[in-house]
């Protein structure tokens, strides 16, 4: 393969990688506990912002030379850390923002509360660059292990993309832990029916934040990837539409179904913007960029009318006594899930037997 | 310095034009439940129309009615063709939401593209009208204040001296009940959605003429605002945005003085925060139920 063919592959799979961990943080907490986090940027921010801070190290004291980049905090630390420590701030964001929203406010309010912190969150930050070097952004951030590995560019892009696939199987397993663990059930019962959900004795707050909590700390890890890629990243890559383009991703490919939301994160975020990349350009600068977001908007609109489950739905399941799934490849191709076999279906306690819809 | 008398001042200004739109907003939440966030973007277009009006030679007053039918019209037709047939089919609330933001992230995308990143200014003499302190008044801004002004005591007194008025309320409070006793509700909701579009026009022309200069996108973050503004005042209540617009206008420009212009929005927001926290159901709640108990 020639250089820029390598190049492009491997840029196009480390974003590939990004898109599909945040879209499965936001699936979460959209499609399992029908959270409508329009914040959800923000989570993604915290997560490339404490990777950049974590490997710009202490930030220049000046002394009358113009500063490099303007930063409150920074420190070195060895690479793998990273990861854990943006998602444990991702996951930490979560909490107030959560907590706020969440005791007492109907979805449309939470959801724009959501959207609100978003917009005042991005506005602080450009107007304070002492914090987080504002609109100009934090730049020159090393990728790991640059250095040490002595590998030529295209080899660590490589290795780099190794990294990601690594990221891409832990978020996998957490995801895929979750749909099939007796929480899901209590986050979609929660989701479907909260007061019926709350009377069964289910800690309805604990267990949103809890979701909250576990999706940002993803969104925080696809940010800390993209951040050590990139080596730079600043206000206007986490503008509120940035949410938006997750959230379609999530509707279009089917909220609530892990498959769907790989599909969903490899067909708008990525395929949309590589698609536009190869039109001719046209009008002035920017323009080609608008169009883009404007058909992210038309798309939701037409999912949401001719197919609200997206392109993939979520499955409908059965559960035995013991709450236990049946595994993949037991499971016969169509139609089975809604006459399932009998004896899966009446069970004698309440929290049995959950079909799973929306 | 003693900033506070013209930070005061500015308040008014930007609690007028916000007086516009969230009363606007509220309408269309009171008697559709519909979260409408394209509400700002609809402002930002009526703004566009009142330019080309304006622009082609006409003068501002003409320009701001063409601005006001075409919020009336556009807004109508949005609810009509995109929300209305949303509800029919049962989306929930959310789903609403959704949707609504994908209309505003079209709108300011199209709107984009069109205008382009140039910045525009309607073309109308600024004299100064009077000074407080270090600061001065124009014209502009005086007249939006009275517009403003005109505005809400004509919608006081199409909500309170009216049938058509009466029928609103009716409707926002309970649309099964205003049915059964005879209200035509349908009809009743398309009016509410011209009445609250064409405020929603004027207020976009209001903001576009309190501004020096405006782009495609001066309006983005100018939703939060609205939304504080019409929670405070609990939504669906058309004298508590009126309210609303006031203390967040006021305590927004105070805050530019006396913090940093950038945190004029983290005010609002944490104004707004703090409602939904503790009084969701807005400030004036006491006087609505004293009211729906005379009703």
């Amino acid at each position: 393969m020639s250089p820029e063919v390598q190049h492009y592959l491997t840029t196009l799979l480390v974003f590939g990688a990004v898109a599909i961990i945040a879209s499965w943080g936001l699936d979460i907490q959209f499609g399992d506990a029908g959270i409508l986090n329009f914040a959800f940027i923000l989570s993604q921010a915290a997560g490339a912002y404490t990777a950049a801070l974590l490997t710009l190290g202490p930030p220049e004291t000046g002394g009358g030379i113009t500063l490099v980049q303007e930063y409150f905090w920074g420190a070195s630390v060895p690479f793998p850390l990273h990861l854990p420590a943006a998602m444990l701030v991702g996951a930490l964001v979560a909490v107030p923002i959560g907590f706020i929203s969440f005791r007492k406010l109907r979805s449309d309010y939470q959801a724009i509360a959501m959207l609100a912190v978003s917009l005042i969150a991005t506005t602080i930050m450009t107007t304070s660059p002492h914090l987080l070097g504002g609109a100009l952004g934090l730049h020159s951030i090393e990728q790991p292990w640059r250095r040490s590995l002595g590998l030529d560019k295209d080899q660590y892009a490589w290795f780099f993309v190794g990294i990601c696939a690594v990221c891409v199987a832990f978020a996998g397993w957490v995801v895929t832990r979750i749909s099939r663990s007796p929480l899901r059930r209590m986050l979609c019962a929660t989701r479907d029916n909260e007061a019926a959900a709350a009377a069964l004795g289910t800690n309805v707050l604990l267990l949103r934040l809890a979701t909250f909590a576990v999706g940002n700390a993803l969104g925080a890890l696809s940010g800390a990837l993209l951040v050590l890629f990139l080596g730079a990243y600043s206000t206007s890559d986490w503008v509120y539409g940035e949410t938006f383009v997750l959230l379609a991703a999530v509707i279009i490919g089917g909220a609530g179904n892990r498959f769907g939301v790989v599909l969903g994160a490899l067909l708008l975020p990525v395929g949309l913007s590589e698609g536009v990349r190869y039109l001719p350009s046209f009008g002035a600068p920017g323009t080609k960029e608008s169009l883009q977001m404007a058909a992210v908007g038309v798309l939701i609109i037409a999912f949401m009318w001719l197919r609200p489950r997206g392109i993939v739905p979520e499955r409908r399941r059965r559960f035995d006594e013991l709450g236990r799934t049946r595994s993949v490849w037991s499971r016969r191709p169509h139609g089975d899930d809604v006459a399932g076999p009998p004896a899966f279906a009446e069970a004698d306690t309440a929290g049995a037997e959950v079909t799973v819809t929306s | 310095m003693n900033l506070l008398a013209p930070g005061i001042a500015f308040g008014i200004v930007v609690a007028a034009i916000l007086a516009l739109a969230a009363v606007g907003f509220t309408m269309q939440y009171g008697i559709t439940n519909i979260f409408n966030l394209a509400f700002s973007e609809t402002m930002i277009l009526s703004g566009f129309v009142g330019y080309l009006v304006n622009a082609w030679g006409a003068s501002m007053w003409i320009a701001a009615l063409v601005a006001a039918a075409f919020g009336a019209v556009f807004s109508t037709l949005l609810n009509q063709f995109l929300y209305r047939p949303f509800v029919r089919r049962g989306t929930p609330s959310f789903g609403l939401v959704i949707i609504s933001l994908a209309v505003s992230i079209i709108m300011v995308n199209v709107l984009a593209a069109v205008a382009g990143t140039g910045v525009f200014r309607y073309d109308i003499e600024r004299t100064t009208a009077f000074r407080i302190g270090p600061s001065a008044f124009s014209n502009v801004q005086v007249m939006i204040v009275f517009c403003a002004v005109v505005v809400m005591v004509g919608m006081h007194l199409l909500l309170n001296r009216t049938e058509l008025g009466k029928a609103m309320r009716a409707t926002s409070a309970d649309p099964v009940l205003a049915r059964s006793c005879g209200i035509g509700t349908e009809r009743v909701i398309a009016i509410a959605w011209l009445v609250s579009g064409a405020l929603c026009g004027v207020a976009g022309v209001a903001f576009f003429l309190s501004t020096l200069g405006f782009s495609a996108t001066s309006g983005r973050t100018f939703v939060v605002l609205i939304i504080a503004a019409a929670v405070l005042g609990g939504v669906g209540d058309a004298y508590g945005a009126m309210l609303g617009a006031l203390v967040i206008g006021i305590a927004t420009e105070l805050a530019a003085i006396w913090i940093n212009p950038g945190y004029k929005m983290a005010v609002a927001l944490i104004i707004l925060l703090g409602m939904l926290m503790f009084r969701p159901q807005g400030i004036r709640s006491e006087y609505a139920r004293v009211r729906a108990a005379e009703l």
